[in-house]
């Protein structure tokens, strides 16, 4: 009730100001009268009782400014005198204002450009419906370490139908299918679904129907596929009548059944189509345990916690593996949210470079604070008159934070405008890809952020000099100029405070992107085993010559033998290597840096292994010139032959770690080896030759050390790569490529075109981005450190002209003056060092994953950063000593 | 300067806590009076002890009834004038009997402070 009042009271007296102050007035002009009356019934002639109550009554003047003081909304005026008066003084000190708002637009759009990056890669939820709730699920194996792998049908089914954590759960994983039967057929990504993963992601079809459970049943009986708002406009013309028409997918008649929504692209983030799961392999494939490589989405129950479906999940592989002890011995599951699952990566980068952008925030208002600090002492003057005035302390505050609050609110804006182009360009030139759901803007929240982040600039900003104000004694201001007095004790304190602050948070910065570019530096020496400069590689997809109502979808796996397609693949290497400027043209059936595939051997005359020593390696075909394309090196035998092209050649080339495993120190040539275990029926293969290391599954490292192990193409695939070394640009070589093969085979589809270059670059991305970004925002804290710290020191050398006139007056000589102004600086500056130090071993252990080939704590890096920035701290010292040096001392001392 | 003016700024603090309570307590014994009135009664029981420019009263009434203390209501005075009205509000009420507890436990204290300085 009573504040019910009282805001009504306020917004009256907002409304009407005018009728409530004349209220007011009459209020006490009767109580004035009232007093008169008194007076002059006691006696008083009329003007001596009217004298006598304006006596008794005191300054209505003063109370009426009490009055206006204390209504609420009056203070909203003041506030716009304040901002209107902050403005003007902002406005008369163009070069200051301009230099500031600049400084604080620098760190304020940074700050912006990588929260909004931040918000929406890693705070915005992700766009299914309780996103929290969603898992995948990991079949792993445990060998020197837990590996990744994926699961076998059987096993997915095993999980699905024994654990009672999950509400549901999909098998999903990505393939690429030609589509055909069209004009300009294309290979498009295909992902291969179970029935509940449409429900699971709380995705409905736009058009037509999701899959339902027959439709997933091994074995399969009807092709079935729901296309995306993408394809279905881009290859159908987003033609309505599509469901129930019949398209064809690797030649493969399917029906289509629905469309799904726009945008929507599924977890592999680039799904142009959706296929039953059970389509993806044979029957044979799905029921065998050994077989593994999907992925699986999961939904927990309500209320069900991660541990708890990780320990149901660790007692099912139990009994798995128990029970089926060949295949699933050392088996287990992995249980890991969808969220980080999809951003896990870039969460390092993103926090690191966060806190980098924070500490350039914190450099740029240390700078600004330094000059309006600066400032404030100039102005001393003007606050002592103000207050003499009968200004009162807290209007001076507030005068002097709603000036800070205009600059913050300019570089603000600035900012923000910085941002902008900043996050396009960040996205544009950046190398770091992300999914295809973030789009980093400035919406709401990072609004939020930014005018946080702004307010609590400005207040600090304006609460630096209005501290030093209070400790100011106006008196001793007003008698002296404003340019003889000195800071006070505490001033000189607070700026040398300033320069500590701007070393020590400095040195953390350049030490990180000094950690980023030694790993630059590394990444690029790295030798990956190949040679990837002037090699493009593309994929090559073939038609089958008599399609087939019984088709095998897993034809690039394991398709028969089929002597038109032998001569196509060489024809095409043929064909390839003739074209001018080609050096040298070879096949394989997958690239460096593309999906390989592993397999289990046994190497003769060795015990036989459990399941986690088991030798596996990577398999690859390829073509006889393939090491001469991509400069590998041979370590011992020879290369294959051509007389080796035949299904018959058991010979196999290899890569060193499987000689440094089974046969250290011996000649490794002529040892046999063969895919799978001992009772395995696969032939022996004698290794012909061994190559160097190659870092054909990623880079820095492969992730695992498992050898590489290479076989001749053998020409039974419709679907290989081809890899070209030439001197001509990629990208006049793709279409030299793509037209001379199209014209001698128009339905021949070429696609995943780019450069060995391009695929490395890919695979340090993250490292790159990181290490660009943290260089440009450590040259930025740099250069801010120089002007801040020069600013302090010029500033207190010109404050102490008189005296130093008068030391040098007094006999003290240039060295001693020196000597005097910069030993304040290094002891400040070591200060600093050492903070900052303590500071940046903190801080680069969040940087761990980013860095490659030097340790977070590497003493040469950090002595380098330390040694640069102690130079430029130098510099910024040194100036304003000699500038002390110069000082004539009978000018100094006349102006006296 | 600068000195006197910071001790004759202490001195109003304490008076207008003082007259805020004195305030108060006319308006709870006496019920709805206009600002004159309030100095008139205030002159009466203090006496001349405490002289005061009647303007610090409006002061006072300004900050008690923008603290909700009070309420205000235009009416018509004795000798029918146009008059604010002051009356006190519950929270008004427990305000003032917070404060004279305050008071008196002070003004005991300090009674008591300077009984044993004067008996030395």
């Amino acid at each position: 009730m009573n504040v019910y009042r009282r805001i009504l009271s306020k917004l009256r007296h907002l409304l009407a100001p005018r009728g409530s102050e004349q209220d007011f007035d009459d209020e006490v002009d009767t109580h004035v009268a009232m007093l008169a009356g008194r007076f002059h019934a006691q006696g008083m002639t009329d003007e001596e009782a009217w004298r006598a109550a304006r006596r008794q009554f005191g300054n209505t003047t003063s109370l009426k400014e009490a009055r206006n003081e204390m209504q609420t909304f009056v203070w909203l005026a003041t506030l716009w005198q304040d901002l209107r008066y902050g403005v003007r003084v902002l406005g008369k000190n163009k070069g200051f204002a301009a230099v500031a708002v600049l400084t604080l637009a620098l760190g304020i759009g940074a700050n912006t450009a990588i929260f909004s990056v931040v918000n929406a890669a890693i705070l915005r939820p992700l766009p299914y419906p309780d996103p929290a709730r969603l898992a995948i699920l990991w079949g792993n194996v445990k060998r020197l370490r837990v590996e990744r792998r994926g699961a076998s049908y059987p096993d997915y089914r095993d999980w699905r139908d024994q654990s009672r954590s999950f509400e549901a759960m999909a098998a999903f994983d990505g393939a690429e299918l030609a589509l055909t039967g069209i004009p300009e057929p294309e290979r498009i990504p295909c992902d291969y679904v179970s029935q509940p993963y449409f429900s699971l992601l709380g995705i409905h079809a736009a058009l037509g129907r999701t899959f339902s459970p027959e439709e997933d049943r091994v074995p399969q009986r009807d092709a079935v596929v729901v296309l995306s708002d993408g394809a279905w406009k881009r290859r159908f013309g987003g033609d309505p009548g599509i469901i129930g028409r019949t398209i064809q997918l690797d030649w493969r008649t399917y029906t289509v059944i629905g469309v799904g929504p726009p945008g929507f692209h599924g977890l592999t983030d680039k799904a142009e189509a959706w296929i039953p799961f059970s389509m993806e392999g044979s029957a044979t494939d799905l029921n065998d345990r050994g077989v593994v490589w999907f992925t699986v989405l999961a939904r927990l129950k309500t209320g069900v916690s991660l541990t708890r479906a990780q320990a149901e999940l660790d007692a099912i592989s139990k009994n798995l593996a128990q029970a089926y002890p060949k295949t699933n011995e050392a088996r287990g599951v992995e249980i890991s949210p969808l969220n980080r699952e999809m951003f896990g990566d870039l969460e390092a980068p993103l926090l690191v470079l966060l806190a980098a952008v924070a500490f350039v925030l914190l450099i740029a208002s240390t700078n600004v604070a330094n000059l309006m600090l600066a400032r404030s002492e100039g102005r001393r003057h003007e606050m002592a008159m103000r207050a003499a005035l009968g200004a009162s302390g807290g209007r001076l505050v507030r005068q002097l934070v709603a000036e800070s609050a205009v600059l913050g609110a300019s570089g603000c804006l600035a900012g923000l405008v910085l941002a902008h182009y900043g996050i396009r360009a960040l996205m544009a030139a950046g190398p770091l890809r992300f999914p295809n759901s973030v789009h980093p803007t400035i919406d709401a929240a990072v609004g939020l952020f930014t005018v946080l982040v702004c307010c609590v600039v400005s207040l600090a900003l304006g609460l630096a000099p209005a501290a030093q104000l209070s400790t100011a004694s106006f008196d001793e201001a007003l008698k002296q100029s404003a340019v003889r007095s000195t800071g006070g004790r505490r001033g000189s304190r607070f700026r040398d405070a300033l320069v500590v602050a701007e070393i020590s948070l400095s040195l953390p910065l350049l030490i990180g992107a000094g950690l980023m570019i030694r790993t630059l530096q590394h990444l690029a020496a790295l030798n990956p085993g190949y040679d990837p400069s002037h090699v493009v590689n593309f994929r090559v997809g073939l038609p089958r010559l008599k399609p087939s109502g019984a088709v095998n979808t897993n034809a690039a796996r394991d398709a028969k033998p089929d002597a038109k397609v032998v001569v196509a693949a060489n024809d095409i290497l043929r064909t390839v290597s003739r074209l001018p400027s080609v050096e040298s043209a070879s096949i394989a059936t997958d690239p460096p840096l593309s999906d390989s595939s592993a397999v289990y051997y046994t190497a003769e005359g060795q015990p036989p292994m459990n399941a986690q020593a088991r030798p596996r390696a990577y398999f690859h075909r390829v073509s006889v010139d393939f090491f001469r394309t991509l400069h590998t090196r041979l370590l011992a035998g020879r290369l294959f032959t051509e007389d080796e092209v035949h299904r018959d050649a058991n010979v196999a080339i290899v890569t060193q770690n499987m000689v440094m495993r089974f046969w250290p120190g011996e000649d490794p040539i002529g040892k046999r080896i063969k895919v799978g275990g001992l009772d395995s029926t696969r032939p022996w293969l004698t290794i012909a030759g061994v190559v160097s290391e190659l870092k054909y599954r990623g880079l820095p490292e492969n992730p695992t050390a498992d050898p590489d192990l290479f076989q001749v193409f053998n020409e039974r695939s419709r679907d290989f790569s081809v890899l070209v070394r030439t001197s001509l640009d990629p990208a006049a070589m793709l279409s030299t490529v793509r037209a001379t093969l199209t014209e001698t085979e128009p339905s021949i589809l070429i696609y995943d075109a780019g450069t060995l270059e391009d695929s490395i670059g890919r695979e340090t991305a993250r490292s790159r981005f990181t290490g660009w970004l943290m260089a440009i925002f450590a040259g930025i804290a740099l250069v801010l450190a120089m002007i801040g710290i020069y600013g302090v020191m010029a500033y207190s050398v010109s404050r102490r002209t008189r005296e130093i006139g008068l030391r040098m007056a007094l006999g003290a000589g240039r060295r001693d003056v020196l000597r005097m102004v910069a030993r304040r600086g290094v002891s400040l500056v070591t200060l600093g060092m050492l903070l900052g130090t303590a500071a940046a071993l903190a801080l680069t252990r969040m940087m761990a994953t980013l860095i490659y080939g030097v340790s977070s704590t590497d003493p040469l890096t950090f002595a380098g950063a330390v040694g640069l920035l102690a130079a430029v701290a130098a510099v910024a010292c040194l100036l304003p000593a000699f500038r002390a040096t110069r000082i004539d001392p009978v000018v100094a001392l006349r102006d006296e | 300067m600068s000195k006197e003016a910071g001790s004759s700024q202490k001195k109003t603090d304490v008076l207008q806590g003082t007259l805020d309570l004195m305030v108060l307590q006319t308006l709870a014994a006496l019920g709805a009076m206009h600002g004159y009135g309030i100095a008139r009664r205030i002159e009466q029981v203090s006496g001349s002890v405490l002289q005061l420019n009647e303007g610090t009263v409006y002061t006072a009434l300004l900050r008690l009834q923008q603290q909700g203390s009070i309420a205000s209501e235009w009416g018509v005075s004795d000798n029918n004038r146009r008059a604010k009205f002051y009356s006190i509000t519950r929270s008004g009420r427990k305000q003032l009997a917070r404060e004279t507890k305050d008071w008196l436990r002070i003004s005991e204290a300090i009674g008591r402070l300077l009984q044993l300085a004067a008996g030395r």
